[in-house]
């Protein structure tokens, strides 16, 4: 390449970094190969790369399931709100701990410091989830998930680097400090504001534990929750399926459709997945700077 | 306006006198950040300090009736109980061996990574490799064990069609108790890799350029200049880092436990986190699970102020 000098050392690294990026790849090619393929034939024959008879039925069969779909406008709905609420209110909050002359300071940092060292646990959590009458509530998937220390750090790390100069002349045109914050620190803010907004939405995307613990009722179950019954379904089939096979019948072949619950379940997987995979390569410039100023302060 | 001019008043006499008098003064002025604050303090009370109150349902023979302060006192009858499960000890034993585990495969490879994509002087690979990298992060637990299950399955799963293909048997991965830790470990690795990477990218991209140009009249190949001059450069955020993963000792990452563990594998799979949650959200053993619980914690809180002691000393670096 251009006359560069290949030694020992970088084919390796090469050939090695380029492994590493196949074994991190391969299963979502071969999922996506599986959640496109007839479901029956699937079963009968392996798939390495490619579907084996290409076909939209699983897409098109869990977006006929009214519990697929409620379970996706859930999740719709926790990620964008709990996104947004958790998004203004910490920037709120770094915002007012960037204030050097603001009394208490210290202190409110320290409070929000110690719980991130030692913490009630799961239990007493639960127990206060229960007393303010969150569990089986949709609010149990945003109210919990409102701050959270690292985040406030980063914000107020990013805050800090503002110029006074700003805020000082916006304060001369008659501003108030909400209407700063609103107007002058929040648009300059739009990286950080990413960073901590994929965070959080990630988060809010992919936690199973809420709605498998904390909440019962069925319509009100995220789709990651609906896959986690799912896993443990398709665990105990499993189990059947060795004991069937041990008893000489055989069970989901017979099936007229095209589909079987595999690749149903492969189909789910790819929809719980996709929005996540297709947001983060735009937002990697965002956050890897995020990670960066996260780790100046530690 | 008003308002303005009051705070300029106010900030300027402040300046002047500069008296204990003046904190009411001031803290009248900050009024608007304290309503910034206010959200937030009332949640973290709420979310972080009374669950840590209701600790002392550890104490109690808790239940939802008569609410935490109505619960009469138990003492340490359910820490007794614990510590005389004949199970107890195999749980203490698998949560040390799976986060050790973890801690002493796991913690260097985001670094291997880091100082592996460092080399790469093709910045189009490199850039493609490091978006690869961060993408298991990005999908949940539950996503990687159905990818897991699928990939691993002896029925259809490509590794096991291969092995077929070489002639070998079958293997069944999951719930096995050869493969467990193996599984454990890596889809750990798998998972987090390329998100710890970043951190000590941004490290080394830190790194003065002089350090290597004197290394390089100094006669140092690639790797002794890796090894000289990039690693004693990041050794601080390595410190940091490793002082905050040693806190983790005593929870071995519940969210995979839960979803890996099955009963086949209970025997070397069973840790505390997982052992409360069961416990406690399952069974129903609130007061149980709570002992339980804290003794994890004050074991992790331990862990984690002595290796920031241990590190203040040897090298000055810690987290505070």
């Amino acid at each position: 390449m251009s006359g560069r000098k290949w030694s020992i050392f970088s084919i390796i690294n090469y050939a090695l970094l380029a492994l590493f990026a196949f074994s991190t790849l391969y299963p979502f090619i071969y999922i996506l190969a599986y959640s496109l393929s007839d479901g029956v034939a699937a079963m009968k024959y392996p798939i390495y790369f490619l579907p084996k008879g290409f076909t939209f039925e699983n897409y098109i069969q869990i977006f006929q399931d009214t519990k697929f779909l409620e379970a996706y406008k859930i999740t719709i709905f926790r990620t964008v709100i709990g996104t947004a609420l958790h998004v203004f209110l910490s920037a709120l909050f770094a915002y007012a701990l960037t204030k050097k002359t603001l009394p208490g300071r210290t202190f409110f940092t320290f409070f929000i410091f110690i719980p991130t060292l030692f913490g009630g646990g799961m239990i007493p959590t639960f127990v206060l989830f229960r007393e303010l009458g969150l569990i089986n509530s949709f609010w149990v998937y945003v109210i919990p998930f409102l701050y959270n220390f690292f985040n406030i750090i980063v914000l107020r790390t990013f805050f800090q680097q503002l110029p006074n100069s700003l805020e000082e002349s916006a304060k001369i045109d008659g501003c108030g400090d909400f209407k700063v914050f609103m107007k002058i620190i929040l648009p300059l803010s739009t990286p950080v504001l990413a960073t901590i907004g994929l965070f959080i939405g990630v988060f809010h995307w992919n936690d199973w534990f809420t709605g498998t613990y904390f909440v019962t009722n069925k319509d009100l179950l995220p789709v990651q929750t609906l896959l986690n019954d799912l896993l443990s379904q398709s665990i105990a089939q499993a189990d059947a399926a060795k004991n069937a096979s041990q008893t000489g019948t055989s069970i989901g072949l017979q099936s007229v459709a095209q589909t079987t619950p595999e690749s149903l379940r492969m189909a789910t997987l790819m929809v719980a997945t996709l929005p996540i995979l297709c947001v983060y390569p735009f937002m990697q410039k965002y956050f890897v700077k995020g990670v960066m100023i996260g780790s100046v302060k530690g | 306006m008003k308002n303005h001019i009051e705070s300029k008043l106010a900030s300027q006499q402040v300046y002047v006198t500069k008296n204990k008098k003046n904190i009411w003064l001031k803290i009248w002025q900050h009024r608007v950040f304290y309503l910034f604050l206010l959200p937030g303090i009332v949640w973290f009370f709420i979310f972080s300090y009374i669950p840590m109150y209701g600790i002392t349902i550890a104490f109690k023979d808790f239940n939802f009736v008569k609410g935490i302060l109505g619960s009469p006192w138990a003492g340490l009858k359910y820490f007794e109980q614990f510590f005389n499960y004949y199970q107890a000890g195999e749980i203490i034993r698998n949560t040390i061996i799976i986060s050790l585990m973890k801690l002493i495969i796991g913690f260097p490879m985001p670094i291997i990574l880091a100082l592996m994509l460092n080399e790469v002087r093709v910045a189009k690979f490199k850039r493609t490799v490091q978006t690869i990298s961060y993408l298991p992060h990005f999908i949940s637990w539950v996503v990687v064990v159905t990818l897991m299950q699928r990939i691993l399955s002896p029925y259809g799963g490509p590794i096991n069609e291969l092995i077929a293909v070489l002639g070998l048997d079958k293997i069944q991965f999951l719930g096995n108790l050869n493969y467990f830790y193996q599984l454990i470990i890596g889809s750990d690795i798998w998972k987090g890799v390329g998100w710890g990477a970043i951190i000590y990218l941004a490290a080394i991209s830190g790194v003065d350029p002089q350090l290597y140009e004197a290394a390089k009249m100094d006669g140092a190949n690639r790797f002794r200049q890796m090894w000289h001059v990039t690693l004693p450069s990041i050794s601080g955020v390595m410190v940091i880092l490793f002082i905050l993963a040693c806190g983790g000792i005593m929870s071995a990452g519940y969210e995979q436990l839960l979803l890996l563990n099955t009963p086949s594998t209970a025997s070397i799979g069973t840790v505390l986190d997982v052992y409360v949650i069961k416990a406690g959200l399952e069974q129903g053993r609130f007061s149980y699970a709570t002992a339980v619980g804290l003794f994890q914690g004050i074991i992790g809180l331990i862990l984690i102020i002595s290796a920031n002691r241990i590190s203040k000393k040897v090298n000055g670096t810690s987290l505070w």
